[in-house]
C-alpha cells in the first residue's frame, strides 16, 4: 500500500538540463565549462553512423576541446565493456566525459566515471549509495527517449559472467548536464521509438504508483503518462516529425524526473532480471510487462492506477471497482498494440523453466522495494506466466 | 540622444541570460578549479620524482612511510607500493637505526627539529647505499610527518679515499712538491720540499713568490711566463734555501687547468741533484786525467821507439856472436810497444765512447 503520511521527508533531485533545437551543439561549451582539455566520447555504433556522434565532435572541436572516441558499447552495457572504457579514459588522460547515445551509452559512461573516479571494479558499486567518490563531469547527449539516464540517477549494468543486471543507484550518477535535443531522435526506426517510448511510459507509471512518490514526483509522472500516450503514436508513424520527436523528449524527461526520485517497482525488477538472462531489449521487456505488472498492483493504488487509465483514454468512471482493475490491464495493452507490439514473452525466447530463476533475481532487484505491493516468489512467477 | 544601440536586442541577451544560455551560464561547480589544483600538485610531484635526492615522508607517530618520491624507490630498487606503510627505519642499515628511533622518539623536543646524519639505507637487494639524511618534522593541519631528505654519496665518499690518496702520496714523496697559485704565490709544499728547502712549515714561505726558489741563471728570471707560456717545463738550476744558500736541483713545471683549460695553479716538483752533481764533476776529472795518461802513453812509445831503432841499425852494421841476440830483444821491445800502441787505440775509442755518455753539463 503508498504511504499514507504526506508529510513523510521527501527529496526532489534535478540535474541541469537544456532542452529544446540545436542544444546538442552545446557539447563542446559545456565542456569547456568544466576546464575540461580533453574528453571520453562514450557512443555506440549506431548513434556514430547516424551522425550524431560528429555533430557532437564538431561542437567539441569548435570549442577546442580534444576527445577519445570509446564506442565498444553493447545495447545492454556489459562491465567489461566499462572497465574498457575506463582503461581508455586513462590511457587517453581525459577529465571528463560526454556521453551521445540512447540509455546504453549513457549508462556505460556512468559505470566509466565511478570506476576512474573510485578505481574499483564497476561490479563492486551494485546496490544503493555504494559510490565514495563523486564521478568526472559527464555531459549527456540522449539520442533516444526513453531511458532518461542523462537525468537519472541509475545506471544498469550487465555482469556477463553471471548473467544478471546489476543496478546501481546513487546521487553521484546524475550527470552534470544533459542537452536534449529533438533532432537525433528522428534516425530511430519505428522499433526502436515504441521500445524506447514504452521504456519512458513504464517509468511514468512505476514512479506515479512508487510507494516513494511525491507530490513532485507525481507532478512529473502524470505530465510524462499524457505527453507520451499523445505524442508516441504519432513519433512511430512520422519519425521526421519534430514536434511529435519533442514531445516524446520533453514525456521522456518528466518521466526521468519522476523516476529518478520516485524510483520503479516490479516491471523493471522483471525486465532487468529478463534483460540479464537472455539479452532481451529492455523497452521491449517492459512493454510486454507493464500491463501484467499494472493488474497486480492496481488494488495497492486503485485511484492512480485509475487516473493512467484515463490518461490512456479509457473511462474507468462508469465501471466497477472489478472492471477497473481489467480496465487497466486493457488500457496499456491496447496502447501496446496500437504501436504494433504484439510479443509475448515466448515470442522473446523465454522458456517456462526460466520462470523461477527469473522470479528469484526479479525479487532482489532494489526496484522491487518501492514496487507499491510486496509480492513473493509465486507472485512473481504468475505474473512472468500471465505474460507468456 | 539614442545612444544605447537598440534596447530590443539587449532585453533579448539579458534574456538568453537570464534563461541561463550565456555563454559563462554554469552551475556552481568547484571541478574546474579542482582540476587546476591536481594539475599544480602534478607538477610539483614530478619535479619532486626528477630529483635525485631519496624524499620520504614518515608518519611521526607511527614511524610509518607515507609516501616517498620516485627517485627513493627506484634507487634503491623497489616498487613504490613495497615501501608504503613499512616503517621507514627498516630501510635503514642497523648501526644508525638507532639513532633513528632516538630521533622519534624525541620528535616532541623542538632542539631536535632537524638534524643531518650519515647512514646506510638497505637496498632491496640487501646492498647497503651510504646517504647523508637530513630529517626533520613538519606539520600539516593535524597531521605530523617527518620528512627524511637521503642523497647518495657513495660518489663522494670515493671521490674523498681518492684525495686522501693523493694527498698522502704528494706527502710522502721523496721529491720537493710545490703548489702555487696562478699569481705564483705557493699555496702547498710538501714536506720533502720544505726539508729541502729549510723551511719550518707552509706559512713561512707562502709570502714569497716562486720565482725567489729558484736560480735558474739566465731562464730563471722569467720561469714563470716560460711556464705560462708552453704550459710545462723541465730543466736543471739551482735552489734558493731560506738561508739563501744555493744547490742544485732537478725541476719540472706545469700548469693545472680545470676541464674549460683554465689554469687552476701550478706544480714544481723538484730533485735535490748535488750530490750527483759532485760525483759528475769527480768523474769529468777522472775521464780528463785518463786522457792525459794515454797521450802520454803514446808519447812514450815514440821515445822508445826512436833510439830503439838507431840500437837496431848500429847492431846489423857490426859482425858480432851478440848481433842476433841484440836484434831479437830489440823486436821484442818493439813488440811490446805495439802492443802498448794497440791498447791505446783501443783506449782511445772507450774513451771517446765514456765522452759520448758524459752529461751536458760538460759544455
Ligand atoms: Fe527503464
Amino acid at each position: 500500500m503508498l504511504p499514507t503520511d504526506e508529510l513523510e521527508l521527501k527529496k526532489f533531485f534535478v540535474p541541469e538540463f537544456i532542452l529544446g533545437r540545436g542544444a546538442l551543439e552545446l557539447a563542446g561549451r559545456y565542456a569547456r565549462n568544466f576546464s575540461l582539455r580533453k574528453v571520453l566520447l562514450v557512443t555506440d555504433a549506431g548513434v556514430k553512423q547516424a551522425g550524431w556522434a560528429d555533430r557532437v565532435c564538431t561542437s567539441l572541436n569548435e570549442a577546442d576541446i580534444s576527445y577519445e572516441i570509446f564506442d565498444r558499447v553493447s545495447p545492454n552495457p556489459r562491465a567489461g565493456e566499462v572497465m574498457a572504457g575506463a582503461e581508455a579514459y586513462h590511457a587517453a588522460e581525459c577529465q571528463g566525459i560526454v556521453a551521445v547515445g540512447g540509455g546504453s551509452p549513457i549508462d556505460c559512461a556512468k559505470g566509466i566515471g565511478i570506476v576512474t573516479s573510485n578505481r574499483r571494479h564497476i561490479l563492486a558499486f551494485e546496490g544503493v549509495d555504494r559510490v565514495q567518490m563523486p564521478a568526472p563531469p559527464l555531459v549527456c547527449v540522449p539520442t533516444t527517449a526513453g531511458s532518461s539516464a542523462d537525468v537519472s540517477q541509475f545506471a544498469i549494468i550487465t555482469d556477463e559472467d553471471e548473467r544478471r543486471k546489476i543496478a546501481i543507484i546513487s546521487k553521484t550518477l546524475v550527470p552534470d548536464i544533459s542537452l536534449l535535443d529533438p533532432l537525433p531522435l528522428t534516425s530511430m526506426d519505428a522499433t526502436l521509438t515504441v521500445d524506447t517510448g514504452m521504456d519512458a511510459l513504464c517509468h511514468a507509471v512505476e514512479a506515479y504508483v512508487s510507494n516513494a512518490s511525491s507530490p513532485i514526483t507525481d507532478l512529473h509522472a502524470l505530465e510524462a503518462i499524457r505527453l507520451i500516450a499523445a505524442a508516441l503514436p504519432e513519433a512511430a508513424r512520422a519519425p521526421d516529425d519534430l514536434q511529435a520527436r519533442y514531445l516524446t523528449m520533453l514525456g521522456s524527461l518528466y518521466a526521468g524526473l519522476a523516476f529518478s526520485n520516485a524510483s520503479l517497482g516490479a516491471v523493471h525488477a522483471m525486465a532487468h532480471s529478463l534483460g540479464g538472462l537472455l539479452d532481451l531489449a529492455h523497452g521491449r521487456c517492459n512493454a510486454v510487462l507493464l500491463e501484467h505488472v499494472a493488474g497486480y498492483n492496481y488494488a495497492a493504488a486503485p485511484d492512480r492506477f485509475d487516473a493512467i487509465t484515463r490518461l490512456l483514454g479509457q473511462q474507468p468512471e462508469e465501471l466497477s471497482g472489478n472492471e477497473r482493475q481489467a480496465a487497466i490491464t486493457r488500457a496499456v495493452a491496447g496502447f501496446r498494440r496500437s504501436l504494433g507490439i504484439d510479443a509475448s514473452l515466448a515470442d522473446l525466447g523465454v522458456e517456462p523453466g526460466d520462470l523461477p530463476a527469473l522470479a528469484e533475481r526479479a525479487l532482489s532487484d532494489p526496484c522491487m522495494a518501492t514496487n507499491p505491493r510486496r509480492p513473493n516468489q509465486k507472485d512473481i512467477e504468475e505474473i512472468y506466466a500471465s505474460a507468456f | 540622444m539614442h545612444r544605447r544601440s537598440d534596447p530590443e536586442q539587449d532585453w533579448d541577451t539579458l534574456r538568453r541570460r537570464i534563461i541561463g544560455l550565456g555563454e559563462r551560464s554554469i552551475h556552481k561547480s568547484y571541478y574546474p578549479e579542482l582540476q587546476s589544483r591536481l594539475a599544480e600538485l602534478e607538477r610539483f610531484r614530478a619535479i619532486l620524482d626528477q630529483t635525485n635526492d631519496a624524499i620520504f615522508l614518515i608518519d611521526a607517530w607511527t614511524g610509518l612511510l607515507v609516501d616517498a618520491n620516485e627517485s627513493a624507490w627506484v634507487q634503491l630498487g623497489y616498487k613504490r607500493g613495497d615501501l608504503m606503510q613499512t616503517p621507514f627505519c627498516n630501510l635503514i642499515a642497523p648501526e644508525k637505526r638507532i639513532w633513528f628511533l632516538d630521533f622519534f622518539a624525541a620528535g616532541k623536543n623542538p632542539s631536535r627539529r632537524q638534524q643531518a646524519v650519515t647512514a646506510g639505507l638497505l637496498a632491496a637487494g640487501g646492498t647497503e647505499v651510504p646517504v647523508e639524511v637530513t630529517i626533520r618534522f613538519v606539520t600539516f593541519g593535524e597531521e605530523q610527518y617527518a620528512v627524511a631528505v637521503a642523497r647518495d654519496i657513495t660518489e663522494r665518499m670515493r671521490a674523498e679515499e681518492e684525495l686522501r690518496i693523493k694527498e698522502s702520496a704528494l706527502e710522502s714523496s721523496t721529491n720537493g712538491i710545490l703548489i702555487a697559485d696562478v699569481e705564483g704565490y705557493p699555496i702547498y709544499a710538501n714536506p720533502a720540499f720544505l726539508q729541502m728547502f729549510a723551511f719550518a712549515s707552509v706559512d713561512a714561505l707562502s709570502d714569497r713568490p716562486v720565482a725567489e726558489f729558484f736560480d735558474c741563471g739566465r731562464a730563471g728570471a722569467n720561469l714563470l711566463e716560460r711556464l705560462v707560456a708552453t704550459g710545462s717545463l723541465i730543466g736543471e738550476g739551482l735552489g734558493r734555501r731560506s738561508d739563501g744558500l744555493l744547490f742544485n736541483i732537478q725541476i719540472s713545471g706545469s700548469i693545472v687547468r680545470n676541464d674549460a683549460g683554465d689554469p687552476l695553479c701550478m706544480m714544481f716538483i723538484c730533485m735535490d741533484i748535488t750530490e750527483r752533481k759532485a760525483a759528475e764533476r769527480i768523474q769529468r776529472e777522472a775521464y780528463e786525467q785518463l786522457r792525459r795518461n794515454i797521450e802520454q802513453f803514446a808519447i812514450l812509445g815514440d821515445h822508445i821507439r826512436n833510439p830503439l831503432q838507431v840500437i837496431v841499425g848500429l847492431a846489423e852494421m857490426i859482425e858480432d856472436p851478440l848481433t842476433a841476440t841484440i836484434l831479437s830483444q830489440s823486436r821484442r821491445i818493439d813488440g811490446i810497444i805495439t802492443e802498448l800502441d794497440r791498447g791505446w787505440v783501443e783506449s782511445e775509442s772507450v774513451r771517446r765512447y765514456l765522452k759520448r755518455r758524459e752529461p751536458v753539463a760538460e759544455e
